[in-house]
């Protein structure tokens, strides 16, 4: 996206997010489909379920509705909404960490027990990505499939720079363990994701 | 890389791997790009650490073969903003034109049980009016010459209305509130719904306000003081 495109999908963000403080309906259907895309394809590497993805983007825009009218537009529209949905997934999983096929919570991930070199690097991703607390992978999802910035994820999450940083470090780290092999070539690791 | 300065190359080398993140996803600063670009030229362990934590970021970035489509989950949420709405609608007090109504997140849901005579009302009312959706898929066509003459008056009846076939569950509750109406009966094969009075608000004028209405086909007063068919 150009940065004009960008700006002026903030601005239609804003202005949409004006129209919905003033009850307007339509505007939210209009934000809700223009978010829906995005919002779903990030939740889903969370939760297999097509119902929780579902409802959870629901939740979001309920809040969305009922909070409308706080947003001061100090910050950008997309930021809050996602910001939004980040506790809405947050809490929703951790309701879902006894379930099974659930997010493992626990701080320290169990070592792998046979990293083969057969393993796929989807397969050792996915294997990692399930095993590093909530907290950090969210950091890593909104940082490498949606993209965005430092400052922005520190604003989605309502942490401070210093917590993004150190989520992401630890969440590099741990990631590695996983690694086929014990610090295996990148190289190699991406020929065979071909 | 350069070990001149020990202490400042370490903390260069940290602070160079805290960015390589941000870096990949290309939303760091271009002093900082550059920063980086220099530091991975001198600085073999970074270079490394770069090339490892791409794989990891391409792999992270592939998108999932499901496409989502937003229709089906958007009603879902429409029926619950409608369920908000209609909650909200109940606490009002009486008289507030429809356009200063709150129409949402107003009235928790505790607030509208206390009101539980109001609540019995609206539920009938949109009971009524979802049988009123179903009738409406089945008559498109009302016949207004059966308004007045083939049914019954019913006890309490005061108008007579057909709404029009794209007037939402929410409209038609809002109206209904503004008019200080409420439904009886109906729909009949015809769509026509008997309205009675919730208030001592002059019939003519909750006719005035129904006749008003973009949604509204058909309103006749059925009052026998008043007579039948169309007032000024
Ligand atoms: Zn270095």
């Amino acid at each position: 996206m150009t940065v004009l495109a960008k700006n002026s999908a903030k601005e239609h963000d804003n202005d949409l997010l004006v129209a919905v403080a003033a009850g307007n309906r339509r505007a939210l259907e209009e934000l809700y489909v223009s978010y829906h895309r995005r919002l779903a394809r990030f939740l889903s590497r969370f939760t297999p379920r097509y119902e929780n993805v579902e409802e959870i983007i629901n939740d979001t825009f309920m809040v969305v509705w009922q909070r409308s009218k706080d947003f001061r537009y100090a910050s950008q529209v997309s930021t809050w909404i996602i910001g939004i949905a980040y506790r809405t997934a947050l809490k929703s999983l951790r309701r879902q960490k006894n379930h099974a096929g659930a997010l493992r919570l626990d701080d320290y991930p169990e070592q792998t027990t046979d990293p083969t070199l057969e393993t796929e690097v989807r397969d050792w991703l996915k294997h990692g990505l399930e095993r590093l607390p909530i907290e950090q992978r969210l950091t890593l999802e909104l940082a490498y499939h949606m993209g965005h910035s430092l400052e922005e994820i520190a604003a989605i999450t309502e942490c401070p720079v210093g917590t993004v940083k150190a989520r992401m470090f630890h969440a590099r780290e741990k990631l590695r363990q996983y690694l086929p092999t014990l610090g295996g070539s990148a190289c190699a690791l991406s020929m065979r994701d071909e | 890389m350069n070990y001149d300065h020990p202490s400042h190359a370490v903390r260069e080398h940290q602070e160079i791997s805290t960015l390589i993140p941000w870096y990949l996803n290309g939303s760091i600063a271009e002093h900082q790009r550059q920063r980086l670009d220099v530091h991975v030229s001198l600085c073999a362990e970074c270079r490394d650490d770069l090339a490892l934590e791409r794989s990891v970021y391409l792999g992270m970035r592939a998108e999932t073969a499901v496409e989502y489509m937003p229709a089906a989950s958007l009603k879902l949420l429409q029926a619950r903003l409608d369920g908000i709405d209609a909650a909200a609608s109940v606490d009002l007090p009486a008289g507030l034109p429809a356009a200063q109504r709150p129409g949402r997140a107003a009235v928790p849901w505790h607030g509208v049980m206390a009101a539980s005579v109001a609540v019995m009302a609206v539920a009938l009312s949109l009971l009524a009016a979802d049988r009123w959706l179903q009738a409406r898929a089945r008559t498109t066509r009302p016949d207004y010459y059966t308004v007045t003459t083939a049914v019954p008056r019913a006890p309490g009846e005061v108008i007579r209305a057909v709404f029009a076939p794209n007037i939402t569950l929410v409209e038609l509750q809002s109206l209904l509130d503004e008019a200080q109406l409420r439904i009886i009966s109906g729909p009949t094969e015809a769509g026509v719904y008997s309205l009675a009075a919730n208030s001592r608000r002059p019939v003519n004028s909750s006719l005035a306000l129904l006749r008003g209405h973009a949604k509204v086909r058909f309103a006749e007063s059925t009052q026998p003081s008043t007579g039948s068919g169309e007032l000024p």
